[in-house]
């Protein structure tokens, strides 16, 4: 070879794609709003600090009630969802049934809250559609995904006129049906999760008290809900069983059936009226025109909500990244005691727990108002994640002992052989992060969440309407990119 | 292995065949402050309601203004306890509804503005123009208190939208929040509802070697009850006009202390002319 | 009942089946050998493809379901006879007289005390009898089968073996076994690299005979 600089290896490819994610997250970084503007964050982060440490589990009014909700709604949600997804998981094969699900699961539960808000006001029925809805997007995909690879030869090798439902049972759903259950014990995690996090709207779940404690300043009270949400999180490998979860759906629709007293009128109004946009509906009196409208909507806050959007989830990813290496060593046996291992899981748990708001709103307080507080809540939260989907694989290397170590084993034995997975899982993790960047909305950092909420809080459907499918194409465009790059570059997580 | 399916499947069909239940006279309030306690405190009001009215009265907590408008517009709530702007948006939704009472101070409400003292911005009676640059939060985005009135000053005084006009702009989500984040100093300058600033300094809450007022804007129209139209024909003719009438009564201290006003005055729909016309003003209602 | 005239069949430019005529009437009882790759489950395939809906098929490596029992393994021959809402049934609970039925097959392939044992959980011998009962449960007159008793020794298949071609009338079954194909048959038929090299009755041949079919000279 006549360059020496011309490589051809795994590597080579590794590494360029990752100069060329971290040059354009650096961008980023540089285009970012990162002032550190707080003066005197010291009292209010010593009051945090004071409740984490002394958590007032009474404080709280009708605390085992938002619990149960919590539990209800995930339940619920998880369960339709699954139920859905399972069924348009059959029809993958049907381009129009994966943009459907792509498009569904591109809409933050939060912002399926707040439409359904409208239609079934604060009702069960609104928090269970809430997680169903994107779930089955979800679900569908992964599901899809599960039975398109699964072997196909079982099925070719029956009778010819079997009838595709019952070959479809016998020959196929059995062969993914223990991949369903895993995946749905995880996604049960998220849900329960997501039906926190709807509580910040106002349905009645931890979340909704969770907000408020924190947002008054009241951290012992703020504490407790955290630590019972980390321990309904954690807990539950101890009571999820397959044999139980009859039972758990039963108790979750007695305890809170999934009714709305008002669907059909509001449903007919949001349809015809609401979301149309103000120029085009029937008795309007302004003087706009449509395509004024539309004008004015997409530059005063489409192009800047994407463009916050973009850069506070780019420079996110690259935050995430180095966070996940960071982590790394602190989870993986190749470098870490027992000890230390258990320490940094402890974290690693508390971050992937933690909803990315309440990190937002301490850093917020710490920081001041910029992307940075953003930028950390999710890259601690996505980071977390990686950091610990990486070190299992990791930790499965046979790296023999007597190796190099500290720097140079991480370096050379084991980043390189987990490199990929760790690439695939960050480009992965990207459209979700750039959904997530929609709840940090909520507390003014000026992302496509922040107009889509405040048109909520004026009553303009509309706009909201237009916005979240504004936010919906930028997700998929993300989700697209992604993808080609993960084929690219032969990735699997 | 299919019988966990079965039997869920089954479980969901089960639950269709629920029946909704008979409604019930049932309000809201804003969450402006102490939201913590928010069904401790209109739960008695809920009580004294329904003893009064004699009929069964429930409150729902909502978690933001525009959820209470949206109760509020599906007839989730009949009653609600609204800020002048979201009494307006109201309204405006539910074209048949009126404004009933309003609290006695709400007659002459006024917001604060606070600062870090960092600032070295100081308490005057005219506009401070010198805020002018820095960074300012807003409480709710439909706050009467912490963002209607706040912006129209600022417009007329800055002759800038608060976007131009700041360095930063913030939406708190409530009143204690505002005052949390400009104490810290993660805003410079901030808007708040003056009777809850007047409370959390009362308990102590706040710490005036870090935050105080810098000016009191000029008094304007704000919290009021309003009730939807067709509350008489599924309650009994004349049944609007004994809320009010019962709401006006209310002298009991500790049922006032939950909003906290000292009494209930008599309002009606016109009064917040005023207030249509400035949200309209500064773009939050359409023409 | 399976015809082939001058067949070849090409798969991404490489000849799998080379200029195949051939004629296998209803009744009688066909081994197929020749090494591997020498195209045999190519040709059951297409024999498969002449009469879809009339033949009992045990393909190459079982393709069972491991996670489900050997009943509902072996029930799967039988699902075309139903429609699907009763194959759903057995799937969940299944009937007394399905149950029977599947256990005497199984009791005669020697896997009746496992019927209700998943396939995972099996050795390879026991999965390719629950193979050979799927088949079997097919219930037609034309067996179809690739290497169905090559995990097995040498006298247990040639029991299984003749159990099987006892209860069909027409059968073609590629087997490596060379005793089995001579013991067990009335016609072989040899491939080598896509093209038949030897279809006699199995009585005119011996061992010797088919050395070729495997790369070996044949000893003069």
């Amino acid at each position: 070879m006549n360059n020496p600089r011309a490589h051809n290896t795994t590597a080579s490819h590794y590494r360029h794609i990752s100069l060329v994610l971290a040059g354009f997250a650096l961008l980023a970084f540089f285009l970012a709003d990162i002032d550190i503007t707080t003066r005197s964050p010291g009292t209010e982060l010593g009051r945090i600090l004071a409740g984490l440490i002394r958590p007032d589990f009474f404080a709280t009014d009708h605390l085992l009630q938002a619990t149960l909700f919590t539990l209800s709604f995930a339940v619920q949600g998880v369960a339709l969802g699954a139920a859905v997804g399972f069924v348009l998981a059959c029809f993958w094969h049907y381009r129009s049934v994966r943009m459907a699900s792509a498009t569904v699961r591109a809409i933050h539960e939060l912002f399926w809250g707040l439409i359904f808000l409208q239609l079934t006001g604060l009702s069960t029925l609104t928090g269970v559609l809430a997680i169903a809805i994107p779930y089955s997007g979800i679900f569908a995909k992964v599901f899809g995904e599960f039975l398109e690879e699964s072997n196909s030869k079982p099925a070719q090798a029956l009778a010819r006129n079997s009838g595709p439902l019952s070959t479809f049972f016998f020959a196929k759903l059995p062969l993914v049906w223990a991949q369903f259950k895993v995946y749905g014990a995880y996604r049960l995690e998220c849900g329960i999760r997501s039906s926190a996090i709807l509580g910040f709207i106002g349905l009645p779940t931890l979340g909704f008290h969770l907000e408020t404690a924190f947002r008054q300043g009241d951290y012992s009270a703020g504490a407790a809900l955290l630590y019972i949400f980390f321990l309904l999180i954690i807990s539950m490998r101890g009571w999820l069983h397959a044999r139980l979860i009859p039972i758990y759906l039963l108790a979750a629709l007695l305890y809170a059936p999934p009714l709305s007293s008002n669907t059909g009128a509001s449903l007919w109004r949001f349809l015809s009226h609401d979301i149309m946009p103000a120029p085009l509906r029937s008795g309007y009196s302004g003087d706009l025109t449509f395509s004024r409208w539309a004008l004015d909507l997409v530059s005063q806050q489409a192009v800047p909500g994407l463009v916050n959007t973009l850069v506070l989830g780019s420079a996110a990813l690259l935050m995430t990244g180095l966070i996940a290496i960071m982590i790394l060593p602190l989870l993986s046996r190749h470098f870490s005691g027992k000890l230390v291992r258990s320490g940094a899981n402890i974290f690693v748990i508390m971050m992937r727990t933690t909803p990315e708001f309440l990190l937002a709103f301490i850093f917020l307080l710490a920081l001041g108002p910029s992307m940075l507080p953003g930028i950390f809540a999710l890259a601690l939260h996505t980071g977390a994640i990686i950091g610990h989907l990486t070190s299992r694989i990791a930790d499965q290397l046979p790296i023999p002992s007597n190796s190099a170590r500290g720097l140079n084993r991480l370096s050379f034995e084991v980043l390189p052989r987990v490199y990929g997975n760790f690439l695939a899982l960050l480009l992965y993790r990207w459209e979700i992060i750039m959904r997530e960047t929609a709840i940090l909305g909520l507390i003014g950092i000026p992302t496509i969440g922040f107009y889509i909420d405040s048109a909520f809080a004026e009553f303009r459907l509309d706009r909201a309407f237009f916005l979240i499918a504004v936010s919906v194409i930028l997700n998929l465009s993300v989700d697209g990119l992604s993808r080609t790059l993960r084929n690219r570059l032969r990735l699997h997580a | 292995m299919y019988k966990h399916l079965a039997v869920s499947l089954l479980a969901l069909v089960l639950v269709a065949c629920g029946q909704p239940e008979k409604p019930t006279f049932t309000f809201t309030a804003i969450p402006d402050q102490d939201e913590a306690r928010l069904i401790e405190r209109f739960g008695n009001v809920a009580d004294y309601l329904s003893k009064e009215l004699g009929v069964e009265v429930k409150y729902i907590p909502v978690k933001s203004y525009a959820a209470a408008v949206t109760a509020f517009r599906n007839n989730e709530v009949q009653l609600a306890w609204f800020g002048g702007l979201t009494g307006v948006q109201a309204r405006l939704q539910v074209p048949d509804s009126s404004a009933i009472a309003q609290g006695y101070e709400d007659q002459f409400f006024v917001s604060y503005f606070i600062a870090h003292n960092s600032t070295g911005l100081s308490e005057n009676n005219e506009f401070p123009q010198d805020i002018a640059g820095k960074s300012f939060t807003f409480g709710s985005k439909g706050s009467t208190s912490g963002r209607l009135m706040p912006e129209f000053f600022i417009r007329e005084s800055l002759g800038d939208a608060p976007d131009n006009a700041f360095s930063r702009v913030g939406f708190s989500g409530d009143h204690s929040a505002t005052i949390a984040l400009v104490q810290s100093g993660a805003y410079e300058v901030g808007a708040v509802n003056y009777k809850v600033w007047e409370d959390e300094l009362a308990q102590g809450k706040i710490d005036t070697s870090k935050v105080s007022v810098i000016w009191k804007t000029p008094e304007y129209l704000d919290y009021h009850w309003v009730i939807r139209g067709d509350t008489d024909s599924h309650w009994g003719k004349g049944f609007s006009d004994k809320v009010q009438a019962t709401l006006l009564g209310i002298n009991d201290p500790e049922i006032l202390a939950a909003f906290p006003r000292s009494s209930f005055v008599a309002a009606n729909n016109d009064d917040y002319q005023a207030i249509l016309e400035t949200a309209q003003s500064i773009g939050l209602l359409d023409q | 009942m399976f015809t082939f005239e001058h067949h070849t069949l090409r798969k991404q430019g490489v000849v799998i089946l080379d200029d195949i005529s051939l004629h296998i009437a209803a009744g009688e009882r066909v081994a197929l050998l020749g090494a591997s790759g020498a195209g045999k489950s190519t040709l059951l395939q297409l024999m498969r493809e002449q009469h879809p809906d009339e033949i009992a098929w045990c393909p190459q490596d079982g393709a069972m379901v491991p996670p489900l029992s050997v009943f509902h393994n072996i029930y799967m021959g039988s699902l075309d006879r139903h429609n699907a809402l009763y194959n759903l049934r057995n799937l969940i609970y299944p009937k007394a007289k399905e149950r029977r039925a599947i256990r005497t097959i199984a009791n005669a392939l020697g896997i009746g005390e496992k019927l209700f044992t998943s396939i995972d959980r099996l050795s390879g011998g026991q999965a390719q009898r629950t193979a050979l009962g799927r088949a079997l449960y097919a219930q037609k007159e034309t067996l179809l089968a690739d290497e169905p008793v090559s995990s097995l020794d040498e006298l247990q298949g040639g029991n299984l073996l003749r159990h099987t071609l006892s209860t069909h009338t027409t059968a073609v079954i590629a087997l490596h076994d060379q005793f089995l194909a001579l013991s067990c048959f009335d016609r072989v038929i040899g491939l080598r690299n896509g093209k038949i090299l030897i279809d006699q009755p199995a009585a005119s041949l011996n061992h010797d005979d088919l050395l070729p079919l495997y790369g070996q000279a044949s000893p003069t």
